[in-house]
């Protein structure tokens, strides 16, 4: 029988006026992958946080493990582990000290824990950089490190916030080949992101999240069935003379649900319907617009999910600026700044 | 969860937390210099008590006589031993108040005409000392080198005179039993000397350890909130009291190194003795640590992040510093400053461990002070405790 690893019910949480996470409901089971994808402030990281009883809920509760959030914090602990968005360690001590002192607050018998020590530096093939200071690793070493850290005590469940962000691609595939193995194990996996393809290749289940509610939850696949099957499409459109007048117009129309912005040439467009395409050629064309390329991908990705279900796009942190983004009904430019 | 194993995850906390300390030589450098550095700075710039030597003094002589010659030959003879003044002689009034003027000179010893005949004639033979009070410290130092001076001439003279009585009357006379029938045999509580730092010590470690601890507890703990790494202590199953208790542990024995780094510096720079029971005087340091965590605690809970902390915390530990008795007796201070340093722990801290390590008193001498700390630490733990449970899981 499959249990549920998690569950969430109505769980908020507000930061005076501003709520972080609003009215969040959702089971995870046993041995999931589960993602949480969303940009930043969407509220991923807060709810990994109470999750991991690091923050209070404002209300409603949860389940982690099998174990009430609240009433059994201390339980929650011993079965959880964390791999949170800034590293914890500590650089003056090395990698094996490091591992050392969280192992001991796990209460890990002295030789088990070294043995585990050893198992897990060389499960990330780190075991030559056992007695060597944490400040002299590059980023991507200390990462190893720090989701070996987090499977010293061997829990059940496993938190990782954005586990791979700025990591070089080598090292990114290796944390993800990390977390496919000890999902193997039978781990559950509660993984944040908004790296995408990270979503898509690791999930077992997505949950697109924006501004602390679900937009749409499902396996990876589902989502983009949804669209695909869906009238909704996603054109990529480059046009080389692209202005704010021209954005307007063609989101002025009533068969596109949302324009936005990638860069100066290029737009994404989502429409209903494979005929919207005349349309925008048209209107286009009609305000001056000299196209250079349109794509449209039959395979969609989660990115178009994203957009289709949030009426945005999720952009990568390096090249994130307030972008405007512009609804249907033209009402509501809203210029979210990170 | 149990006892033991608080216990037990405060000592890994706190030995990690020394292992950092013990790896990071700009901190270890710190510790050495910072209490060095204080016991050196208050040691030297406050006024130590002892007497200026070699000020400058004029001497203008009106006089024409036998008598006027004497009493400066004399002068002169009576500064020898003492080096308190530099006579400068100057031919008239006039000129010395120039020197004066051109603050050459600190003041001047004026001997009208007629001072010898005076002497002779039976008279009592004054004398004008004018003095520049414009730096009231020095004119107070001439003033009292001044009097004990010439009270010590005034002795020779009366001496001399009542010999000489004693004698035109066939009389055995002790000329020291007529003049001064009362000496003093003054008896203090330190055998020999003291001096400045026998009251600074101890007070100075108390304050030392205090704002190693009130300014670390925040420090510690903000900057493990920054860098992320309290997250990974606060989700493994450890109370929060571990943590607090480990870190409080790391810093106490940071503090008791510096302790006894300004112990070893005072007695071997600066001659300080150690009349009490050292163990006794270690209790209460602990005891001052146990009293000023609190203090540390509120501050972080209440603030969040590092420099805001180290605000509140430096606001209160300014007053505590001046008002706490570690530099200048409190007695000597204005009412109402008296009346606010009876508010701040580090008064009584201070107070008893000067008390302990000065007086040799013993654990029943230092009760009141004793009671009064662990109280107030008892009431600041109080409030301290769930205000940083709270804002752990803000």
């Amino acid at each position: 029988m499959i249990k549920n690893a998690i569950e969430i019910k109505n769980l908020t949480k507000k930061f005076g006026d501003f709520i972080a996470v609003d009215d969040l409901s959702l089971t995870v089971e046993e041995g999931e992958i589960f993602g949480f994808l969303g940009p930043n402030g969407a509220g991923k990281s807060t709810t990994i946080r109470m999750l991991c009883t690091l923050a209070q809920p404002t209300s409603g509760s949860a389940k982690v493990a099998g174990y009430d959030l609240i009433k059994d914090s201390s339980k929650v602990r011993e079965n959880i582990g964390l791999v949170a968005e800034k590293m914890i360690m500590y650089d003056r001590l090395t990698a094996a000290e490091n591992l050392r002192f969280f192992g001991k607050l796990y209460s890990i018998p002295k030789q088990k824990l070294e043995d585990r020590i050893d198992e897990l530096l060389n499960l990330v093939n780190m075991q030559e950089w056992k007695n060597t200071q944490i400040s002299k690793f590059s980023t991507g070493m200390k990462q190893r490190i720090n989701v070996i850290r987090a499977l010293l005590p061997e829990p059940k469940i496993i938190f990782m916030d954005e586990p791979t962000l700025g990591l070089d691609p080598q090292t990114t595939f290796s944390i993800r080949d990390i977390i496919r193995e000890i999902n193997n194990n039978g781990v559950t996996v509660i993984l944040t992101t908004h790296a995408m393809v990270e979503a898509e290749v690791l999930s077992d289940k997505v949950a697109i999240i924006d501004h602390g509610k679900i937009a749409a939850l499902d396996t990876p696949q589902k989502l983009k069935d949804m669209i695909s099957g869906s009238e909704t499409n996603v054109f990529g459109t480059k046009i080389s003379n692209l202005n704010s007048k021209l954005i307007e117009r063609i989101n002025s129309l009533d068969i596109v649900t949302a324009v936005v912005q990638q860069d100066d040439y290029n737009l994404k467009i989502s429409a209903k319907g494979i005929e919207a395409l005349n349309p925008i050629i048209d209107t286009i064309r009609e305000e001056g617009g000299s196209i250079a390329s349109i794509t449209n991908n039959n395979e969609s990705t989660l990115e178009d999910v994203f957009l289709a279900v949030t009426g945005k796009e999720m952009r990568d942190q390096a090249n994130e600026k307030a972008v405007p983004v512009h609804h249907r009904h033209g009402s509501e430019p809203k210029a979210r700044v990170r | 969860m149990d006892v033991i194993k608080i216990l037990k995850d405060s000592y890994h906390v706190m030995a990690k937390d020394l292992l950092e300390l013990r790896r990071n030589r700009m901190s270890l450098a710190a510790l050495f210099i910072m209490p060095l550095l204080f016991l050196v700075m208050f040691g030297f710039i406050f006024p130590s008590g002892n007497t200026q030597q070699h000020m400058p003094m004029g001497l203008v002589n009106l006089d024409q006589g036998q008598g006027s010659n004497e009493f400066i030959a004399q002068l002169e003879a009576m500064n020898k031993n003492t080096s308190y003044m530099d006579f400068q002689s100057y031919s008239s009034i006039d000129e010395a108040k120039t020197a004066i003027n051109k603050g050459k000179i600190y003041g001047v010893f004026i001997l009208p005409p007629g001072f010898s005949e005076n002497l002779t004639s039976g008279k009592s033979a004054d004398f004008t000392v004018y003095i520049d009070n414009s730096n009231p410290q020095s004119a107070m130092q001439i003033q009292q080198v001044l009097s004990s001076t010439v009270s010590s001439m005034n002795n020779i003279k009366a001496e001399a005179n009542v010999v000489k009585l004693g004698n035109e009357t066939n009389q055995p006379v002790n000329p020291q039993a007529m003049i001064f029938p009362y000496i003093p045999n003054v008896q203090t509580t330190i055998p020999g000397q003291t001096n400045y730092f026998n009251f600074l010590a101890p007070g100075l470690m108390i304050m030392i350890v205090m704002m190693s601890v009130m300014t670390g507890i925040p420090e510690a703990i903000s900057k493990e909130k920054e860098m992320g790494t309290f997250d990974g202590m606060l989700s493994a199953p450890i109370s929060q009291i571990s943590v607090i208790i480990g870190k409080t542990a790391a810093l106490c024995t940071r503090g008791f190194i510096q302790c006894i780094i300004i112990l070893a510096i005072a007695m071997i720079l600066f001659g300080v003795t150690i009349q009490g029971s050292i163990l006794l005087a270690f209790f209460m340091l602990l005891l001052g640590i146990f009293s000023f965590i609190g203090i540390g605690i509120m501050a972080i809970s209440m603030s969040g992040d590092q420099a805001s902390s180290t605000m509140i915390v430096n606001l209160l530990m300014f007053p505590m510093m001046f008002l706490g008795g570690v530099f200048y007796p409190i007695q000597q201070m204005p009412w109402f400053m008296q009346t606010i340093s009876q508010f701040i722990p580090l008064t009584y801290a201070a107070d008893a461990m000067r008390k302990i390590m000065l007086l040799n008193a013993g654990i029943g001498d230092v009760m009141t002070q004793i009671l009064i700390l662990v109280a107030f630490g008892v009431v600041t733990m109080a409030i301290a405790v769930p205000l940083f449970r709270k804002s752990m899981t803000r």
